[in-house]
């Protein structure tokens, strides 16, 4: 009786679609699909690639948080005006990392640190010294990281995938690398719909009441697609064959040129940020 | 003969023999339906033209020559027989469809301006040009079919090989395929071969049948010679086409005069139906007066 009902409720989420399976997933494939439709989608991956990057390593070398906050505001109105994706979905993507990279920070600032202490506090009797460069480090290393996220979430939100890999691809890096990463691109998404699938197909001959079901039932499902994706791999390699593959993957090239307009542009905003860096240097946080 | 094979069998490692001694052959120009139930050997048989599993007995001939199975010979023949596969999982291995598609061509060593134009046209050719951008996972399954029919098609093969192209697709889908691949025979005079086991799609599309049961190759003809024989379609556990079906009921419980010959499609029945009418006006005419009188 009880499990009856069980399978009605599960039943009826499903199919109302309140609750979908495996978010988590939804989310990278939601990543994927705003890399192909959003505004910024054709223009030239390189730039964008050159922009993300050199935006990145000044923000996480960068001593002061001016530079790092410079950079999250600059990839945060790229993304949310050039690129037009929707402030929500931008949002629901920082979320979970800015709240642990906060949570790292505030640790950080109350762990580490030797100089000049700024204050005690009462931790379960012990008495714990707070330092002034404690503090600065995690304030620091939170800007910094959260700029260099930005980056690269204007990165994966406005590029497509292939684009970035074709690039690098360009800059000699073992072909090895660059071959499996574009297969592992592609079946990732056949492999996602092969495991919700099989994750409802569980859920609604209830696999998943109870937590021995549920650890039982997971393990099986790996199993399950690891077998599968052994078995996908010969299939492809099969059909890849077919289409005359000698082993080497050839790829079509006509990706967006970069202009030189944009790239100069890209530069002089770079080092005007790293001058900035260096004279913002000795200016004190705390 | 464009195809031969001789007295065939394949046996797969765990021991399933999965073909049992076919033979049968079939010139340039044809549509051919290989028609059999899950697990009759289709696929295997198929895998056998392209190269893809050798014989554990047997041979192939391609031509009149025996196939070699040296990658040099391998990859001649696929130049010019293509395969589709089932699953277009299974084919779809690029992140977008214009890589996909151009996949085939680039590895035939043509030069990259060639090969756009061949994925433009090949692309359009199944209608699918406006989504050569996009990755393959946002496509639908019929339009991933018609991707994989054109990656195929964009090396211009003379022979096309195609295992369930309309499985689970819908009605209109399967239409659209069915359509394409006939214009591609009519202009292109690519041979077409293909495995199913929808019967009522295969008296539209094949000019002639093969039936396979349980590896062994059972009968062959066009496909009105094949529908008729209906103690050896039901001995394979197929059935007849709905159409026939239904003129075979018409004759047999209304006592009909149906020709011997059943309509297998749509436009054979409208045939039939309007014989039968104007034999009925030519033939009765003092029953349509009759009925006419006492209203008179
Ligand atoms: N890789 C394999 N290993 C072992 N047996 C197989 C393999 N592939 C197919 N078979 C078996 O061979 C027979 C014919 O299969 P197949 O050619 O796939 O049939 P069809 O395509 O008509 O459904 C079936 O009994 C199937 O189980
Ligand atoms: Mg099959």
């Amino acid at each position: 009786m009880r499990e009856e009902k069980y399978l009605l409720v599960k039943t009826k989420q499903l199919f109302r679609g309140r609750r979908r399976p495996l978010s988590h997933v939804n989310l990278s494939s939601e990543i994927d699909r705003y890399a192909y439709t959003n505004a910024l989608s054709k223009s030239s991956p390189a730039t964008k690639l050159f922009l993300a990057i050199s935006l990145l390593l000044i923000s996480v070398t960068s001593p002061t948080p001016v530079v790092p906050i410079i950079v999250f505001l600059t990839s945060s109105t790229l993304i949310l005006y050039s690129a037009k994706i929707p402030y929500r979905f931008y949002l629901k993507l920082l979320w979970y990392p800015i709240i642990i990279i906060a949570i790292t920070c505030v640790i950080i600032a109350l762990f580490f640190g030797y100089q000049e202490p700024l204050t005690e506090i009462n931790l379960l009797g012990l008495r714990w010294a707070v330092f002034k460069d404690g503090i600065t480090l995690g304030i620091n290393i939170f800007f910094r990281v959260a700029g260099g996220l930005s980056t690269q979430f204007f990165l994966v939100l406005t590029t497509p995938m292939t684009s970035i890999l074709l690039i690098i691809r360009k800059a000699r890096v073992p072909t090895v690398l660059i071959e499996t990463s574009l297969l592992v691109y592609r079946y990732i998404f056949v492999f996602i719909e092969v495991m919700e699938t099989m994750h409802t197909a569980q859920e609604l001959r209830l696999g998943y009441s109870g937590w021995l079901k549920k650890i039982r039932s997971t393990s099986l499902l790996l199993g399950n697609l690891f077998i599968r994706t052994l078995e996908q791999g010969e299939r492809t390699f099969t059909a890849m064959n077919a289409r005359g593959y000698d082993g080497n993957i050839r790829v079509l090239e006509d990706l967006p040129k970069p202009s030189k307009t944009a790239l100069a542009g890209i530069t002089l905003f770079a080092v005007t940020l790293a001058v900035t860096a260096y004279l913002t240097m000795n200016m004190g946080v705390v | 003969m464009l195809f031969r094979l001789e007295n065939l069998s394949h046996q797969y490692s765990d021991g399933t023999l999965a073909l049992d001694d076919v033979s049968l052959s079939f010139a340039a120009g044809e549509r051919i339906a290989l028609l059999g139930t899950n697990g009759s050997g289709k696929t295997t048989l198929l895998h056998h033209l392209n190269g893809i599993l050798q014989p554990t007995s047997g041979k192939v001939y391609f031509e009149d020559k025996p196939l070699k199975y040296n990658s040099k010979s391998l990859l001649d023949l696929r130049k010019r027989v293509g395969f589709i596969f089932q699953d277009p999982n299974d084919q779809l291995f690029a992140p977008t469809v214009k890589q996909d598609v151009a996949f085939g061509p680039l590895n035939l060593g043509q030069p990259p301006d060639q090969v756009k134009k061949a994925v433009d046209e090949a692309l359009t050719t199944v209608g699918m040009a406006e989504y050569a951008e996009k990755p393959p996972h946002f496509l639908s399954l019929g339009q991933k079919k018609r991707v994989a029919l054109a990656g195929v098609l964009a090396m211009q093969p003379e022979v096309l090989i195609m295992d369930e192209p309309t499985s689970n697709l819908d009605p209109r889908a399967t239409s659209e395929i069915l359509h394409l691949l006939l214009r591609l025979n009519k202009e292109s005079k690519i041979t077409l071969l293909l495995a199913t086991h929808d019967v009522d799609m295969v008296p539209l599309f094949a000019n002639k049948l093969y039936i396979l049961n349980k590896g062994k190759l059972v009968s062959e003809g066009s496909p009105a010679e094949m529908f008729s024989d209906a103690e050896m379609i039901r001995s394979v556990n197929l059935r007849a086409p709905r159409i026939a079906h239904l003129f075979e009921v018409l004759k047999k419980e209304d006592n009909l005069p149906i020709d011997k010959q059943l309509p297998l499609t749509i436009g054979d029945a409208r045939k039939e139906i309007l014989r039968l009418l104007s034999s009925q006006k030519t033939s009765k005419p003092e029953a349509t007066s009759k009925r006419r009188n006492p209203a008179a």
